[in-house]
C-alpha cells in the first residue's frame, strides 16, 4: 500500500509529468481545509498527474478474498477485518501534507495545463469522464445522455418538471433560462405588436409556393426595394435551418390583390394585418415548434411533386403526403394594401408577375359575391329605396289580398331580429316590396311568421283541409302527425 | 306546428284531393305574376348578375313566406320562377337559390307525406360509402375548417396530456385518418417521446372504420409507437359509452367534429306536448324529460375525459320557423358557397358535389323537415359552451400557440377570406365576418 509518486513537481515549476499508476488516499484533516479562489491554484501544491486508467476506475481498492470494490483504502481495511485478515489504517502522516493538484492526462486539455490544475480529486474525475469519457448513462425521458452517473441523476431529477411556460410554448425547467428566452421572445412580439398597430403597414405574408416559376418571382420583389425589416429576415434565417430553400419559405411576398375590388366585405387586409404577429412570433420561436410543426406539417404534408405548401411539408419528415390538397386548391394570391405605407416600399406595388393570378381563379367578370348580394338586399329592405328595382322587374308581391294579423304577433316579430342586423333588413326587405306592391296590405308584420308559430295546438280541422281549401294559412307542412286520414278532409 | 288562418284568396277554390289543388293551380295561375309569354320573363332573362341575384333573394324569401303561410299557389309561382333563375351550375347567388329552392319544394311535399314518400321510393337513399367518403375528402381539402379542427383539436390534446404515459382518444365520428395521422406523429416527437397510445374510433359504416384502423396502425408501426384501434360501429345515438371501454389508469380525450348537433333533433317536442324522441316509446311530459343531449353529454362526463375538444357550426340554424331558419342559413350558405367559389373553378365536378351533396343535403334538411327528422340543428357558440357547462365541464382555453398555428396555417394555405377569432377562450372561424365554425376544449369538472 505505499504509495508513490513519481515526477511530480510544482505548479509553478517545469510542468514536465508524467502517468502514475499510483493511488492517492486523500488525507483526512481536522482542520477546515483552505480553499484556494477556482481557477487559481495554489502555487505551491503538488501537481499530480493519473493515468486515464486510473481516473476511470471506480474501485481502486479490492477485497483478495470477496472481490469487492471500495473507493478509498480506509473503507476496505475495515471491510478486511471482516474477514478475519490483517488491516491496517494509515494515520494521517504527521509531516504537513502538501497541497496537492490535478491536471487532466489528456494533452489538449484545458486542465493538461497546471496553471489550471483541479485542486480535487473527484473533479478531475469527473472531467476526465465527462469530457473525455463515453456517455453510458441516458436519460429515459428526454434524449440527454450523461458520462458521469451523479449527472444524470440529477438531470432525471428535474427533467420533465416543467416549471416555466413561455407564451410561444417553450417549456423551461431553470428559471434564469426561462427569463433569458422571454426576453427575447418578448422583444419580438413586441415588435409585431408594434408592426401590427402601425398604419396599414403591408405585412410579410407567407406564400405558398408550388411552381417553378415563384421562387422567381419570390426573388424578384425583396431584393428590388429596400432591404427587408428584421422580421421577415428573422423568418427567413430561422427556417433555412430547416428548409433547403429560404427563399421559399417565409420570404415574405407581397401579391396583387384579387379582384375583389368590388366587393364591400373584402377585408383580407385586416385578416392579414392580425395574423402577422403571429407569424412573426412564431418564426421567432422555431426550435420548439419540432412536435408542433409536425402535428401541423403532417396535416399538410404533401408529395414533393404536388402543389402545395412547400413550407410546411419540406420542413417536417418527407412523409408521403397525407393530405394532398387536390390540384384544385392551388393556393392564390393574397391581399396587397393599396393604402398607406407599404412594408416594402411603394415598389412592390407594382403590377405583380402575371402568373400569380394563377388559371384557377374564378373567371374575370366582378362576380358580386353571394354574401354582398344579401347585404345589398337587407340594406335595400331597410332603407325602402329598393322598390324601384324591383318593381322594374315586374315584380308582384306575394298575394294580393290582406293577411289578418292577430295582436300578439307584433311582438313576435320583433323578437325575431336576428343578430345580424342585416337579417331584419331582409325581414324588411320582404315587408318593404309587399308594402310597396300591394297597397291593400295593411301592417307590416313579419307575414306569416306569427301564425306558423305562435299558435300551437290550434289542430282543428286537421292540416291539410286549409290547403285544399286554399284558405289555410297554416304551415304547410302540418304537424308531424298528419296522417292519411287528415288527406281527404275538405275544407269546411 | 298547425295553425289555422282564414286567408281571403280570391284565386283558390274548394277543392277535394290533392290533384284538383295543383290543377287548379295550373289554371288560374295569378295574373299577378307574369305569364311565359308576356314580356317581363324574357327581360328576366336578361338580368345582369347582381340585379338577378337580389331577384332571387327576394323570389326565396318570398316563397319561404308562402309556404309558411300556406298559400301554396304563390308558392308555386314563386318557385316556377326561381328554377328559373337559379341554377347549380351558374353563379354563386344561382347555386344557392338552387339548393334552397329545392329544399323549399321538399317541404311543400312533405305535407303530402304519400305523395313524398312515392316520389322518393325509388331513390336509392343509401348512396354507396365511396360517394360519401369522397364528399367528405372534398370537403376537407377545399376547406380549412376541418384542417384548423383538427389542428386546435390536437393541440389541445398534445397539452392536456403533457406527461402522461397512457392516452386513450375517443373520436365521434372516425372519418377521416388525417386528423390522427398527425395526432401521432405529433405524439412521437414529444420530448418526453410517445405515449401508450390507443384510439377508440366511433362511425356507423364498418368500411370507413377499416379503413382508418389500417392507415393509422400502418403509421404507428412505421414510427414505432406502442397503439392500438379499437373501432365502435354504431350510430352516436345508439352509442354506449361501455362500449367505449375506458380503463382506469388511462388519460382520456374526447374528440366531437360536428356531431352533437344531431342530439337536439332527438327529443324535439312539438307543442301537441307529444314527444317525438327517437325512441317513441316514451312520451315524457315536456317539463320533465331529460334532454338527449344533455344525457349524452353526462355520459360523457361520466368517463371523466382530460380533454374534450367539440368542433361545431356556429350559426343559428335551429330557430323553430322556417322564416328564421331560412334567413340565418341563406347567409351561411352564402359563405360557404362564396368560399367555393372564390375557389374552386364553376365547372369542378367536385364542387358541384360537395355543394349538393353536401350543402344541399344540409339544406333541405334545416328547411324541409321538422321534428325528429331535421338533424342539422346548428347553434350558436354561446349555447354550446352554456350546455356542456351545465354538463359539469369547464372551458379550457385554447392555447395562444395554438391560435398563432391555426392562423398560420390559414395564411400558408392561402385560405384568405378566412379568419380565426377568439371568443373566450373558444376559437370561431369565420368567413369575411360571417362566424362559420367553432371549436373548444373542455375538461371534467369534478
Amino acid at each position: 500500500m505505499p504509495v508513490d509518486l513519481d515526477d511530480s513537481s510544482t505548479v509553478s515549476g517545469d510542468a514536465s509529468v508524467s502517468s502514475t499508476g499510483n493511488q492517492n488516499p486523500p488525507p483526512q484533516s481536522a482542520v477546515k481545509k483552505k480553499r484556494n479562489l477556482p481557477g487559481m491554484p495554489d502555487p505551491d501544491s503538488e501537481v499530480i498527474a493519473l493515468s486515464p486508467k486510473t481516473l476511470m476506475t471506480t474501485n481502486r481498492f479490492v477485497c483478495e478474498i470477496c472481490s469487492k470494490g471500495f473507493q478509498r483504502d480506509q473503507n476496505l481495511q475495515l471491510h478486511r477485518r471482516g474477514h478475519n485478515l490483517p488491516w491496517k489504517l494509515r494515520q494521517r502522516s504527521s509531516k504537513e501534507v502538501r497541497k496537492k493538484v490535478y491536471v487532466c492526462p489528456v494533452s489538449g486539455c484545458v486542465h493538461h495545463d497546471p496553471s489550471r490544475a483541479l485542486g480535487d480529486l473527484t473533479g478531475i474525475k469527473k472531467h476526465f469522464c465527462r469530457k473525455h469519457g463515453e456517455k453510458k448513462y441516458k436519460c429515459e425521458k428526454c434524449s440527454k445522455s450523461y458520462a458521469v452517473q451523479s449527472d444524470w441523476k440529477a438531470h432525471s431529477k428535474i427533467c420533465g418538471s416543467k416549471e416555466y411556460r413561455c407564451d410561444c410554448g417553450t417549456l423551461f425547467s431553470r428559471r434564469d433560462s426561462f427569463i433569458t428566452h422571454r426576453a427575447f421572445c418578448d422583444v419580438l412580439a413586441e415588435e409585431s405588436a408594434k408592426n401590427h398597430t402601425q398604419s396599414k403597414k403591408l405585412y410579410p405574408e407567407t406564400v405558398s409556393e408550388s411552381q417553378q416559376k415563384s421562387p422567381a418571382a419570390v426573388e424578384s420583389p425583396p431584393p428590388s426595394p429596400s432591404p427587408p425589416p428584421v422580421a421577415p429576415s428573422v423568418s427567413v434565417s430561422v427556417e433555412s435551418e430547416t428548409e433547403p430553400e429560404p427563399a421559399n419559405i417565409a420570404s415574405s411576398l407581397v401579391l396583387p390583390i384579387q379582384d375583389s375590388s368590388d366587393d364591400p366585405e373584402n377585408n383580407t387586409l385586416e385578416v392579414i394585418m392580425e395574423e402577422a404577429p403571429g407569424t412573426i412570433g412564431l418564426n421567432g420561436s422555431n426550435d420548439h415548434s419540432n412536435n408542433s410543426k409536425s402535428v401541423y406539417a403532417a396535416l399538410f404534408a404533401s408529395s414533393s411533386s404536388s402543389s402545395s405548401p412547400s413550407l410546411y411539408a419540406a420542413s417536417s419528415t418527407p412523409s408521403p403526403s397525407l393530405f394532398p390538397p387536390s390540384s384544385s386548391m392551388e393556393p392564390i394570391s393574397l391581399c396587397l394594401s393599396t393604402t398607406g405605407p407599404s412594408l416594402f416600399g411603394a415598389t412592390i406595388q407594382d403590377p405583380p408577375p402575371p402568373h400569380f393570378l394563377t388559371p384557377l381563379h374564378p373567371p374575370p367578370q366582378p362576380a358580386i359575391s353571394a354574401t354582398a348580394l344579401l347585404q345589398k338586399a337587407a340594406q335595400m329592405g331597410s332603407t325602402g329605396s329598393g322598390g324601384s328595382l324591383l318593381r322594374g322587374l315586374g315584380i308582384v308581391s306575394t298575394t294580393s289580398s290582406p293577411m289578418e294579423l292577430s295582436s300578439h304577433e307584433a311582438g313576435f316579430g320583433l323578437g325575431l331580429g336576428l343578430p345580424c342586423s342585416s337579417g331584419s333588413g331582409l325581414k324588411e326587405l320582404m315587408m318593404g316590396n309587399s308594402s310597396v306592391f300591394d297597397p291593400k296590405q295593411t301592417t307590416l308584420d313579419f307575414l306569416g311568421l306569427g301564425r306558423a308559430v305562435g299558435n300551437g295546438g290550434n289542430n282543428t280541422g286537421g292540416g291539410l283541409s286549409a290547403l285544399f281549401g286554399g284558405g289555410g294559412g297554416m304551415d304547410v307542412f302540418g304537424s308531424g302527425e298528419l296522417s292519411d286520414k287528415d288527406t281527404g278532409r275538405r275544407s269546411s | 306546428m298547425v295553425v289555422m288562418f282564414q286567408e281571403d284568396n280570391g284565386t283558390s277554390s274548394v277543392a277535394s284531393s290533392p290533384l284538383q289543388v295543383f290543377s287548379t293551380m295550373s289554371l288560374t295561375r295569378p295574373t299577378l305574376l307574369p305569364s311565359p309569354s308576356s314580356s317581363p320573363f324574357h327581360s328576366l332573362k336578361d338580368l345582369k348578375p347582381e340585379e338577378r341575384g337580389l331577384y332571387l333573394i327576394h323570389l326565396l324569401l318570398t316563397c319561404a313566406n308562402h309556404v309558411a303561410s300556406g298559400s301554396l299557389q304563390n308558392a308555386n309561382a314563386a318557385l316556377e320562377q326561381l328554377s328559373l333563375l337559379s341554377s347549380p351550375g351558374g353563379d354563386t347567388m344561382q347555386r344557392v337559390a338552387a339548393y334552397f329552392t329545392e329544399a323549399l319544394a321538399n317541404r311543400i311535399l312533405k305535407s303530402w307525406p304519400g305523395l313524398y314518400k312515392a316520389l322518393n321510393a325509388t331513390q336509392t337513399r343509401t348512396s354507396n360509402v365511396s360517394e360519401e367518403v369522397h364528399v367528405r375528402r372534398l370537403f376537407f381539402d377545399m376547406f380549412p375548417i376541418l384542417k384548423v379542427s383538427y389542428l386546435l383539436t390536437n393541440r389541445a390534446i398534445l397539452e392536456a396530456m403533457e406527461g402522461e404515459k397512457m392516452v386513450h382518444v375517443i373520436d365521434l365520428d372516425a372519418s377521416e385518418p388525417a386528423q390522427w395521422l398527425a395526432l401521432i406523429q405529433a405524439f412521437n416527437s414529444r420530448p418526453e417521446g410517445p405515449p401508450h397510445l390507443r384510439i377508440t374510433g366511433v362511425h356507423h359504416q364498418k368500411e370507413v372504420l377499416d379503413q382508418m384502423a389500417h392507415r393509422l396502425i400502418e403509421e404507428a408501426e412505421k414510427l414505432d409507437i406502442p397503439f392500438q384501434f379499437n373501432p365502435v360501429v354504431s350510430s352516436l345515438e345508439c352509442l354506449n359509452v361501455e362500449q367505449l371501454r375506458v380503463k382506469t389508469g388511462e388519460a382520456l380525450a374526447v374528440s366531437s367534429v360536428l356531431q352533437l348537433h344531431n342530439f337536439l333533433a332527438s327529443d324535439v317536442t312539438n307543442n301537441n306536448g307529444h314527444s317525438l324522441s327517437g325512441d317513441s316509446a316514451s312520451s315524457l311530459p315536456l317539463s320533465n324529460s331529460r334532454k338527449i343531449i344533455d344525457s349524452f353529454l353526462n355520459a360523457i362526463w361520466g368517463l371523466s375525459p382530460k380533454i374534450m375538444v367539440v368542433t361545431e357550426q356556429d350559426s343559428d340554424h335551429n330557430g323553430s320557423t322556417v322564416m328564421e331558419r331560412l334567413l340565418e342559413s341563406l347567409y351561411t350558405y352564402a359563405a360557404l358557397f362564396d368560399c367555393l367559389e372564390t375557389k374552386v373553378p364553376r365547372t369542378s365536378q367536385d364542387r358541384m358535389k360537395v355543394e349538393k351533396m353536401l350543402f344541399g343535403e344540409e339544406i333541405k334538411n334545416i328547411i324541409a323537415c321538422e321534428g325528429s327528422e331535421r338533424r342539422e340543428r346548428h347553434e350558436k357558440l354561446e349555447k354550446w359552451s352554456q350546455r356542456i357547462d351545465l354538463a359539469g365541464f369547464g372551458n379550457v382555453p385554447l392555447s395562444y400557440y395554438s391560435m398563432l398555428q391555426a392562423r398560420r396555417l390559414l395564411q400558408g394555405y392561402g385560405f384568405d377570406g378566412y379568419r380565426i377569432k377568439e371568443e373566450s377562450g373558444c376559437a370561431v372561424i369565420c368567413w369575411q365576418d360571417r362566424p362559420l365554425y367553432s371549436v373548444s376544449a373542455w375538461r371534467c369538472k369534478k
